[in-house]
């Protein structure tokens, strides 16, 4: 009896997957090496696969219905490059979605996909390295990562800087990789305004004094001063800098957004000192995520990358569908221009603003993604930038001083490079 | 079709390349006994090495010599068997599990290390831009990956051919005795110690070998290669291969890499969309029971080592002793 049953239950299976099936006879497959064996890796896996469940709903890309063919990195760069290698060559796929670290990522963009043409897009890897490859031209256009890189927080400094006039600057930042990229890109920023940085000096963590470090930063005698350090060695430093007669003019990435830093240097002190941080996007479409994210999962979305990964699941889609049946890797990475254009028509994150997407496309026109991290454009190095604030210590906290929508983050960015 | 053969020429890429790591760790711990926990430390040191040597210049970091490329493979050998000449120098006296975990402590550092000397090894973002060389001449589609494989396949035969002679030779019953009975070697006036130091050096330089060619093949290398993950895989294929069996370490390779991959590829393919998720965990569950299996049942590993009468001179030849234990 319990045999019949599994059979039937079995046939009842079948019969409602071909149903399913006659409605559209192809099935497109796209790829993802995510880390499904770590904890945080699991949800990231799962958002990507609930976008590519709207777009089926709203009838597939590029006339097809999606599957998404997932594959676990074991966060092991032989593991994951293997396994993007056998969806490129053994699935076909033109679309790789992933992976989470940088250096996973990056043999896969160098062995796999750059070779393969096949379009790479992650929702989380950091690293400036992938920036430096692409002004290289070493990616092809095939590479893009819906994930905010440090540009976007040392912009924010020199953008402060220059709103406050300061003509010259010191910077003190933590030796380590974040530390190191955050230096190299705020003294061009610097240097971009037109602010002359006097000097940029590492500081170690863990020593009992800084006052060399110090001593080496205000010989310039800089107006200001910048901060790209943590609490601990932040609040030691910023003690001899005061106590050595340096300028309370400071500006202080997000890092020293801490209670702890305000308290064991003295409110009274940092009066003029100012922060920046990035923000989440405060547009519509981000508390659309949300909603939907609740509905479908019971949680709120709070886990790292995830707003990330839905935006890159559906940007990936959303370019297929713009490239049309049978692109190649190429002209799907051409398309995501298209897709993302800020003078596109305004599409949202789900099933009716995909459809919407669809129309607009096969007329001839072009849409603007709005997506869980708010309006989703690429420089082109394929990489994004965020919204940002400016904040400032208060008795109780941090109060928010100005904030940036990601328009004119970007504008502020582009001056930059002028 | 062209799709699986280009699939399966990379897959043997990377299976030959930590087959050649498996015949270093062979030499050390199936002939000499050497229990080596470091073996991403060697191999770690060839990739750096050879990336470093070979590479472009780079801003920001160390290296970028921009060598011929048969030297910064060299270069990279040679890194890694100075690092393994200053390991046993300090810690081959230790014995077996003590070994161990030193040359454990000695992988976990270099990491480390790697991971935080930015101006020397690039840190955390690891050193890209290689240019893998004959790229201009072969392009970077499936025919460079063909040939590559053919010159990794060459290295890995060369490998084997000086390991199976170096089994049969005199020097090959050294290590043996000093493996069986360290004491009775040196009562016959060997010296233990300088043998240790050489197996150990010369398993080292390979295993660096196979860390070049992989930086190579990826071009590319960071501090997430050099996990310890690494030494678990090499050790998994080694113990199920058959330790002190040359042909049974290569077949280890094969077989646990394929495995490794495999079920990856068969459980994205064949399991149940509701079990998708999930498949990266069983993955680890279904590789844990092969290599415990394995040792539950066939703990001399698949080809079990042969016992060969090593002789010098001319009549060099492999003689098995059937039935003797």
């Amino acid at each position: 009896m319990k045999t019949l049953l599994t059979v039937a239950a079995f046939a009842a299976g079948v019969s409602a997957l071909s149903t399913g099936a006659q409605a559209q006879d192809c099935t497109t497959k796209i790829g993802a090496t995510l880390p499904t064996s770590v904890d945080w890796g699991r949800p990231i896996a799962e958002v990507a696969q609930f976008a590519v469940d709207q777009v089926n709903e709203a009838g597939g890309a590029a006339g097809c219905q999606i599957e998404m063919v997932l594959r676990d990195t074991q966060v092991d760069p032989k593991v994951g490059v293997d396994a993007a290698k056998a969806l490129v060559d053994l699935e076909g796929v033109n679309v790789l979605l992933g992976a989470v670290s940088s250096g996973v990522s990056m043999p896969i963009l160098s062995s796999v996909t750059v070779p393969g043409g096949v379009m790479q897009m992650s929702c989380c890897s950091s690293s400036t390295a992938f920036t430096k490859l692409s002004e290289e031209g070493k990616t092809d256009g095939l590479w893009f990562r819906t994930f905010a890189t440090t540009a976007v927080q040392s912009a924010m400094g020199a953008k402060v800087a220059a709103d406050k006039g300061y003509g010259s600057i010191a910077i003190l930042y933590k030796n380590d990789d974040w530390g190191q990229d955050m230096a190299r890109l705020i003294a061009a920023d610097f240097a971009a305004a037109g602010i002359k940085v006097t000097s940029s000096v590492a500081v170690n963590d863990g020593q009992p004094s800084y006052r060399a470090e110090v001593t080496k930063a205000l010989g310039g005698e800089p107006e200001a001063l910048y901060l790209a350090l943590y609490p601990n060695e932040g609040t030691s430093a910023v003690r001899e800098w005061l106590s050595l007669g340096g300028t309370q003019n400071m500006i202080l990435a997000n890092s020293l957004k801490s209670d702890e830093f305000r308290d064991n240097v003295g409110l009274q002190y940092l009066g003029n000192a100012l922060g920046t941080d990035t923000a989440s996007p405060r547009v519509a479409s981000a508390d659309a995520f949300k909603t939907t994210y609740v509905e479908k999962f019971g949680s709120e979305p709070n886990g790292p990358g995830l707003a990330n990964s839905f935006d890159a699941a559906m940007i990936a889609l959303l370019a297929m569908e713009a490239a049309g049946k049978d692109a190649s890797g190429k002209d799907i990475a051409a398309s995501v221009a298209k897709v993302t254009d800020p003078d596109g028509t305004p599409v949202t994150a789900d099933v009716a603003g995909f459809k919407k997407a669809s129309e607009t496309l096969a007329g001839g026109g072009t849409v603007k993604y709005q997506g869980a991290t708010g309006d989703v454009r690429f420089d082109a190095n394929g990489d994004v930038s965020a919204p940002a604030v400016v904040w400032k210590f208060t008795d109780s906290g941090v109060d928010e001083v100005e904030y940036l929508s990601l328009g004119e983050v970007d504008a502020f960015i582009a001056s930059l490079k002028k | 079709m062209i799709g699986i053969i280009s699939y399966l020429v990379f897959f043997t890429t990377v299976a030959s390349i930590l087959g050649i790591a498996v015949l270093g760790l062979n030499l050390q711990w199936g002939n000499t006994g050497l229990f080596n926990g470091g073996v991403v430390a060697s191999f770690g040191a060839g990739a750096y090495g050879t990336l470093m040597l070979g590479g472009p210049a780079q801003d920001g970091h160390l290296g970028g010599f921009g060598l011929f490329y048969p030297l910064a493979l060299l270069g990279g050998m040679l890194a890694a068997g100075v690092l393994a000449w200053i390991v046993g120098k300090l810690t081959l006296r230790l014995r077996h599990d003590y070994l161990a975990i030193a040359t454990f402590g000695v992988a976990v550092a270099f990491e480390n290390v790697m991971r935080n000397a930015t101006s020397i090894t690039g840190g955390a973002q690891g050193i890209r831009g290689f240019e893998r060389p004959l790229r201009d001449v072969l392009g970077d589609g499936f025919t460079y990956n063909a040939v590559f494989l053919a010159g990794v396949l060459v290295v890995l035969l060369l490998v084997y051919v000086f390991l199976e002679r170096l089994t049969v030779s005199p020097f090959g019953r050294l290590l043996r005795a000093i493996r069986e009975d360290e004491t009775a070697a040196r009562s016959l006036g060997k010296s233990p110690d300088r043998i240790r130091l050489i197996s150990f050096v010369t398993g080292s330089v390979i295993i660096g070998l196979a860390g070049g060619l992989y930086g190579t093949f990826y071009a590319f290398v960071s501090p997430q290669d050099v996990l310890p993950i690494l030494t678990f895989q090499i050790w998994a294929m080694l113990i199920v291969g058959g330790a002190g069996n040359t042909r049974g370490a290569l077949a280890g390779a094969f077989l646990i890499w394929g495995a490794w991959t495999f079920s990856g590829w068969a459980l994205s393919r064949f399991a149940p969309v509701e079990a998708q998720l999930y498949t990266g965990s069983i993955q680890f569950v279904l590789i844990g029971m092969v290599i415990v299996g394995m040792l539950l049942w066939r703990p001399q590993g698949l080809f079990p080592e042969r016992l060969i009468v090593s002789q010098p001179g001319r009549n060099r030849e492999k003689t098995q002793v059937e039935g003797f234990t």
